[in-house]
């Protein structure tokens, strides 16, 4: 014990580095994708985490010492997360380890975390398995893949009563975890499943695929994807005239800005599940929402929340904990209850899930090339449109 | 003939359709990397970030001053064959020029220089995703045909048909420049033996300038074609590389014509592979077709290297 907590304030000495002899600085080690596809993701965390501790630093910062988040680029691939997360944890000696973007990376980043028994914050990362392996150093912000879908499902209760489905997702843990709990949902409700395709992400032309589910007539076309396949898929399904009820997508994809100027007018009536809009009513919500667009110019999704949100649980978790080791910080994250821009932050068990944060998920729709909430009714911000109208007939 | 069966047909063809729009252009893009390999005998792994290039180019005369992506192909080509010209002019032929342990650095060199292109990219554009948003991105031409008394209905993307029309057109203006001009002479000369080029008195340094400048320009062509229908992204090249040297691998490497079909020959197995077998290998279809090609036909689909 006494060999960690010398290690651990050497570490902080080492972190904190001469030309800060001053001022302490306490560093906490975040991988993140900043090259690469997902590298629009990673920036827009990045930026999220640094106004945060700007934030909790012009407040004081935690127990007198300035917070930094040692951002590293990971490039989306999941040795190299791996390997800085090694690093952090046996060179750096960071007592804590908090981030990354995609399912496959945090999956890597946990496992290490769990090995060298340093707490872990899974930030983005929703493959269901992350937080079902039993493991104790692993803590999830997000909930998982396939509670992403809860809005939609209630939405499919009350109001939509679909009969037939279509399911397109993307190969990846993130999509495979997400669809998999639609499928299950379909079959436990008499939905039928008429199309149910993987796809490779990046892929120009889906119109092949798409052709099929033209064929097949399906009241719902529910989609997964990660990233601009979402405004692709929208696009050709516009041009091949498929018309279902509604295209559903599973959140990421459908809920970028970018997905309203690249489909244009194919994202209208668009619905998607997601976890945030600047429209949900918790506190600070609309005003992180507000600054992040203003100091950035650009729109966050729930991607920039979620690591926003991040940031305050860290900080919280650093001032709760006894002494900033990994024993005693994985302790106090235990015990976080705090309420965020994103939503309340609380760990708990059930299932196979261990450690997860829980919450309830939205729906939102395109309408007027904007996003709206429509979905629960309480936390709406419109009116749905549904059946959303033929292509034929719009405008 | 029963409305299953028509329905079948009409999933066939549209299938089919889609995977000749797309193999064209492919082609264009295995084109530029066919013509390098022919020439330099090196494969250009910076392809597909110069096809980045391209379309950073035609997103900003887009945004900047509104200028349609097919007219820009104007400002691309010549842009992309300067850039192409000066990568072998100061980068790729005085590491070519030394003496190395590797004989095959210029390839490493190749991976460097995309990287630094989609880093600068990065830089200048951030990681955002960016579009062309025309006005005729998702307009379809749509044809009904009358088969055996029931309609079939099929259905053209314009922006694929015009990427179609003019990966051909330049496909035949390659053609021609390499066959008729002496230029071109040169350049098949200098493919076939550089050393009896050179004491034929031909500059076989300016040609390689020149035949890297006209590969870039190609794939940039291809570039300025793809933004309407698809987006960009600093990252956007690595793929789009992979797809390259799989199209050049499959025509037989420095086969111009044989790029062609490599282009088409991977968009149709892409397309009716999506379709009829899983669209979630889409990808591993065109490398076991590269597979089968490099076991059974090693010198790719038209057996003989040529420029």
């Amino acid at each position: 014990m006494k060999k960690t907590l010398a290690a651990a304030v050497a570490a902080l000495a080492m972190a904190a580095g001469p030309a800060a002899a001053q001022e302490k600085v306490v560093k906490i080690g975040v991988p993140l994708p900043l090259t690469g596809a997902e590298a629009k993701f990673g920036e827009m965390e990045k930026q999220a985490y640094e106004m945060a501790a700007e934030e909790i630093n012009a407040k004081g910062g935690v127990k007198g010492h300035k917070i930094s988040f040692d951002i590293q680029d990971s490039g989306g691939k999941a040795e190299t997360a791996t390997a800085i997360v090694e690093k952090f944890v046996t060179i750096n000696k960071y007592p804590f380890v908090v981030g990354e973007y995609t399912s496959q990376c945090s999956y890597s980043v946990a496992a290490v975390a769990e090995k060298y028994k340093v707490p872990y914050l899974v930030v983005t990362g929703a493959a269901d398995k992350i937080t079902q392996q039993g493991w104790k150093y692993v803590y999830r912000l997000n909930p998982p893949a396939s509670l992403y879908n809860l809005g939609v499902f209630s939405f499919f209760e009350t109001v939509a009563k679909p009969k037939t489905i279509a399911i397109l997702y993307e190969n990846t843990d993130f999509g495979n975890s997400t669809s998999k709990a639609m499928k299950e949902y379909c079959k436990a409700h008499g939905i039928k499943i008429v199309l149910d395709e993987g796809y490779q992400a990046g892929a120009v032309d889906f119109k092949p695929i798409l052709q099929k589910v033209k064929s097949e007539r399906p009241d719902i076309v529910y989609m997964v994807s990660y990233l601009m396949d979402a405004s692709l898929l929208m696009r050709q399904s516009k041009e091949l005239d498929i018309n279902p009820q509604a295209f559903i997508g599973g959140g990421a994809g459908h809920t970028l800005p970018e997905f309203l100027q690249n489909a244009a007018e194919a994202s209208e009536y668009c619905m998607s599940a997601t976890l945030w809009t600047p429209q949900v009513k918790y506190p600070g919500a609309k005003e992180f929402f507000d600054k992040f667009k203003a100091k950035f110019g650009k729109e966050p999704d729930y991607h920039g929340v979620e690591a926003y949100a991040a940031a305050y649980v860290t900080a919280d978790t650093l001032k709760r904990a006894k002494e900033w080791t990994p024993e005693a910080i994985r302790t106090a994250l235990a015990a976080t209850d705090l309420m965020t821009a994103f939503g309340p932050i609380k760990f708990v068990s059930w299932d196979q899930f261990t450690n997860q944060n829980r919450m309830e998920t939205l729906v939102l729709q395109v309408q007027k090339k904007k996003y709206e909430t429509i979905w629960p009714k309480e936390a709406s911000s419109a009116k749905y449109v549904y059946p959303a109208p033929k292509w034929r007939d719009r405008k | 003939m029963t409305p299953q069966l028509a329905g079948q047909i009409e999933l066939f063809v549209q299938v089919v359709i889609a995977g000749l729009l797309l193999g064209g252009l492919y082609s264009l893009i295995g084109l530029g990397m066919s013509l390098i390999m022919g020439v330099m005998r090196i494969i250009n792994l910076a392809h597909g970030e110069l096809m980045m290039v391209a379309m950073y180019i035609t997103f900003l005369l887009f945004s900047l001053i509104h200028m349609d992506p097919y007219l820009s192909l104007f400002v691309v080509l010549p842009a992309l064959f300067l850039i192409g010209a000066a990568l072998q002019k100061y980068l790729i032929t005085p590491v070519m020029d030394v003496e190395s342990v590797l004989p095959q650095n210029q390839v490493l060199l190749t991976v460097g220089i995309g990287m630094v292109l989609s880093n600068l990219a990065q830089m200048v554009f951030s990681a955002d995703y960016k579009s062309v948003p025309v006005s005729y991105a998702s307009k379809t031409i749509y044809w009904d045909v009358n088969v055996g008394g029931q309609t079939i209905s099929l259905s053209f993307n314009f922006p694929f048909l015009v990427a179609f029309g003019i990966a051909i057109a330049l496909g035949a203006a390659l053609f021609l420049f390499l066959g008729k001009t002496d230029i071109g002479r040169m350049i098949r000369a200098t493919a076939q033996d550089k050393r009896a080029a050179a004491i034929m008195g031909i500059n076989t340094k300016r040609i390689t300038y020149i035949t890297f400048g006209l590969g870039a320009a190609l794939v940039g062509a291809a570039g300025t074609l793809l933004a309407p229908v698809y987006y960009l992204y600093p990252a956007i090249g690595g793929p789009f590389t992979s797809k390259a040297f799989i199209i050049t691998v499959l025509g037989g490497m420095g086969n111009i014509a044989g790029a062609v079909l490599g282009g088409v020959v991977l968009g149709l197995g892409e397309s009716l592979g999506s379709v009829y077998i899983s669209l979630g290998y889409k990808d591993a279809f065109g490398f076991i077709i590269f597979v089968l090609v490099l076991i059974f036909l090693p010198k790719g689909l038209l057996g003989k290297s040529s420029v």
